[in-house]
């Protein structure tokens, strides 16, 4: 019970922090993530639009334990038209301190008016298991440059550990140079995503 | 904590807002959208009137992007050009996947350095049309 709740803190917590896996060339990237079982920073910088590497320290609520991150992205493609953009990237972290690692891959589809995404990743720990989700947006409106900005998602997503899928809603705010993104489920409650982007 | 949730969408609504070439054109303090060739510009009037307002003796380069869709891109577009010590001032337009940038007049325009400097932050310029002020 004790391992089965520890490795679904980390799939929760890996499923919120893939979001805009990479930044413009140069660009720094500070996510932050809260809810009722876990906290955790994660810090990514991209000397290219094609890859990122970062640290992020999870603070686990449940057992009163850090532990620290090293996160490597690379974008495999990327389509760019007139009106949308298609990413897909390959995700990987791997924890010094213990054998908690994944890789996986992240794909995504924008216009400025609907979002597509989709993830699947293998996690290797005590007992290997995979994880994967679709997630689908429509802005409301649509902003500016500067302008604030809303979207209003749908996020299911299921793992092989617990073999449950969840639906649930999100909404996602964004103005600047922050974002902050938040979901709700009964099941597993909300999801706080707050990120800055410099 | 629902109606948190629904509350903050609500008030995001409300609080919302609603190939290469190179082309002289006189400007003369306003757009003209079709150029003296017949091709069609397709700037936002409005946005390139308050772009060229106080530039004098410039030239702008309207450049066309695609994967322009979301305001990280433009940032990474905007920090890299504010780099350059030739660049006066630029603006993004996403709704037209549009990029102004103002130069001096004496300055020489290379698209490969343009086309060059939007790659590297992940997008695509295709064309670019200049216009002297």
């Amino acid at each position: 019970m004790g391992i089965t709740l520890k490795i679904l803190i980390v799939t929760l917590f890996f499923n919120a922090v893939e979001a805009r896996p990479i930044s413009y060339s140069g660009g720094h990237t500070i996510m932050h993530f809260n809810d009722n079982m876990k906290e955790s920073l994660y810090y990514h910088y991209s000397p290219s639009y094609k890859y990122s590497f970062g640290i992020e320290n999870l603070n686990d609520k449940v057992f009163s334990k850090s532990d620290s991150y090293l996160r490597f992205t690379y974008l495999l493609n990327r389509k760019n038209k007139k009106e949308s953009q298609r990413n897909l990237y390959f995700q990987s972290a791997f924890s010094p301190n213990d054998s908690n690692n994944f890789y996986g891959i992240h794909g995504d589809w924008e216009t400025r008016r609907l979002f597509v995404g989709f993830g699947y990743k293998k996690i290797e720990n005590i007992i290997d298991y995979d994880d994967k989700f679709i997630q689908l947006g429509i802005a409301p409106y649509l902003g500016k440059y500067g302008d604030f900005h809303t979207w209003l998602m749908v996020k299911t997503k299921k793992n092989s550990l617990n073999k449950k899928q969840t639906t649930y809603p999100v909404v996602k705010f964004f103005k600047g140079n922050v974002l902050l993104e938040l979901g709700y489920d009964k099941k597993t409650d909300w999801d706080i995503h707050l990120m800055y982007r410099f | 904590m629902k109606k948190l949730l629904f509350l903050s969408i609500f008030t995001s609504i409300i609080w919302a807002e609603n190939p290469h070439e190179h082309m002289h054109h006189s400007h003369e303090g306003h757009l003209h959208e079709q150029l003296v060739d017949g091709k069609k510009l397709e700037v936002d009037p409005v946005r390139f009137d308050k772009f060229v307002m106080g530039l004098e003796n410039s030239q702008i380069a309207v450049v066309n992007v695609q994967g322009m869709v979301c305001d990280f891109c433009a940032r990474g577009i905007e920090k890299t050009f504010k780099k350059d010590k030739n660049v006066k001032k630029i603006d993004v337009d996403l709704s037209k996947g549009k990029v102004l940038i103002a130069y001096n007049n004496n300055q020489e325009i290379k698209f490969d350095d343009i086309k060059e400097k939007i790659l590297i932050n992940g997008q695509n310029a295709i064309d670019m049309t200049v216009l002297d002020l």
